[in-house]
């Protein structure tokens, strides 16, 4: 009888143990890479239109008259 | 694709400081914080030279580089950019940058100084572009509108040029034939290498 107490109290702590069990995945960065948000102008830069409305915009604004 | 770099002509900067007020008015920036500021080398003495200096938006920027928290970012056409919401203030950016560019707002107790503030090339942050949350937390965007930095544009004198550095380059390298001088391109070799383009 004291025996199977002492194995029952064993299951019973095996699986209490194995319940406060966690299982960890920490989350992994890449040193040097940006962390933040996307900004939607990076997609804007690469309309060709807007590229050559600034360039003329500089031609107009830089260039003594 | 265009590589925005900023350029002060010190030959024509006559220290006017039209550059910091344009600045602060398009920008809104708060007391304390100055974005572009007008250096005055050999001040009072004969041959003294002026020029207007801000973020130069590095090609290898070495406050990314530093940044704990890598909350800076470089756009396509070179503008080097911060997401404020990461930004911890630790200030490691203000002593990697060779011109003094990171501001920050606040300097309370135990050392808080807020998130780091700096030029934009007037292209604003990572929010919606045009975006009253992006106009309060950067400034203005006006590179989204098709619009150059309003500190270049406002400058009386075409001393400060912003816009493709090919572009920036032949109109700098045109005065310089003119006027047969040697060309001083301050800050360029530090902040893009040592190529004039």
């Amino acid at each position: 009888m004291r025996r199977y107490c002492v194995l029952a109290l064993a299951a019973v702590a095996a699986a209490g143990l194995g319940g406060c069990y966690e299982t960890a995945t920490p989350k992994m960065y890449e040193p040097g890479v940006y962390k933040g948000s996307q900004d939607s102008l990076g997609n804007k830069l690469d309309n060709e239109e807007l590229d050559q409305q600034l360039s003329e915009r500089f031609r107009t604004a830089a260039q003594d008259r | 694709m265009a590589r925005m770099k900023f350029l002060c002509d010190a030959e024509r900067c006559i220290e006017c400081n039209a550059c910091v007020t344009a600045c602060k008015n398009e920008n809104e920036v708060p007391w304390g914080v100055n974005r572009r500021r007008v250096i005055t080398l050999n001040d009072g003495e004969p041959g003294e030279k002026s020029i207007s200096v801000a973020c130069m938006h590095c090609t290898d920027a070495p406050c990314a580089a530093v940044c704990p928290v890598d909350c800076f970012y470089t756009t396509t056409d070179g503008l080097v950019l911060h997401d404020k919401d990461l930004c911890i203030g630790c200030g490691y950016c203000f002593y990697a940058c060779p011109f003094g560019a990171p501001q920050f707002p606040e300097e309370t107790a135990f050392g808080v100084r807020g998130k780091m503030d700096k030029c934009t090339f007037c292209a604003g942050g990572p929010l919606e572009d045009n975006s009253n949350a992006e106009y309060e937390k950067y400034g203005a965007n006006r590179i989204a509108q098709g619009k150059l930095p309003a500190c270049a544009e406002m400058c009386a004198t075409k001393a400060l040029l912003a816009g493709d550095g090919d572009l920036v380059a032949d109109i700098y390298r045109k005065r310089v034939m003119q006027r047969s001088g040697r060309p001083q391109t301050w800050g360029w070799q530090k902040a893009y290498g040592a190529g004039v383009s």
